[in-house]
């Protein structure tokens, strides 16, 4: 290629693709728990294959949701490659209960989510631990299913499905605590 | 939107008319918002729900919760220096 394609080619995904930085990096703190430095190698690392595979991209297709698979995947290879040891979770830790059984009467359509800032909805999802955060961010925020989870982060679906299930549990209790402590509920 | 229900409820038996009881409706309530029940499934807790007072606040609740975590828990994140490297590691790259 010659260096006039190669600059095209820059510039071409520099106007597609960096208008969605914001944006994967955003993806990128949920995953690895609010971890500035990693995030950010994880969005290089995930723009650089996509220039890579430039060519694999159908302009005028969501481009935003193509890097954000690249990346979820970039991720996905590093939490395999990591020496990870297991996430000290206390499970009997992790109530069971719905929010719906302190607000149901006062508030039953959960009203008070609506009165909570975006930013206390994402540090609560990245303050969760990993065994917890990344099913519900690969579910809730990335659409997949339980079968894809199970997939990916090499899990059988009956586990996926109690981590989910205690992940949305726990970040609920949370929302609701700090709810309570400035007033939005009572 | 999950409709409300209008008939009492008994929770071991679940209300007339539908043939699973609450318990067996709540067990697979994230399943249910999730549409990872088996279509049979989906549809016996769709009834239960359709017509029980008990249950379907319960599940409107986590659906509303769930509606809030995929619409903000994604909120973009700004980074002036994460854009300034990637720009370098693609003119690298080009080069």
């Amino acid at each position: 290629m010659s260096q006039v394609d190669h600059d095209a080619k820059r510039d071409q995904f520099e106007r597609e693709a960096l208008v969605h930085l914001d944006d994967l990096y955003g993806l990128a703190l949920r995953l690895t728990g609010g971890d500035e430095t990693r995030s950010e190698d994880l969005v290089q690392t995930a723009c650089l294959r996509a220039y890579q595979r430039w060519d694999q991209y159908e302009l005028g297709t969501n481009c935003r949701a193509w890097l954000m698979t690249i990346l979820r995947n970039a991720f996905i290879n590093e939490f395999h490659m990591r020496d990870r040891r297991p996430t000290v979770v206390d499970y009997d830790e992790v109530g069971e209960r719905s929010v719906f059984e302190q607000v149901g009467t006062e508030d039953p359509e959960s009203r008070f989510f609506e009165n909570l800032v975006d930013e206390r909805i994402t540090a609560a999802i990245e303050a969760l631990p990993e065994d917890f955060r990344v099913p519900l961010v690969l579910s809730d925020l990335q659409g997949l299913s339980y079968p894809e989870i199970a997939s990916a982060l090499s899990l059988p679906v009956g586990t996926v499905k109690s981590r989910l299930f205690r992940a949305r549990r726990r970040l609920q209790r949370e929302l609701y605590d700090y709810a309570r402590e400035v007033g939005i509920v009572s | 939107m999950i409709s409300p229900g209008d008939s009492g409820s008994d929770r071991m038996h679940g209300p007339r008319g539908t043939d699973i009881t609450c318990q067996e409706a709540l067990d697979r309530l994230f399943e249910f918002l999730d549409g990872e029940l088996e279509p049979e499934w989906m549809e016996r807790v769709r009834g239960h729900i359709a017509i029980c007072r008990h249950c379907w606040p319960r599940f409107d609740v986590e659906r509303v919760f769930l509606d809030h975590i995929a619409a903000r828990g994604l909120a973009p994140t700004r980074s002036r220096r994460l854009e300034r490297r990637v720009r370098e590691i693609l003119r690298n790259a080009a080069e």
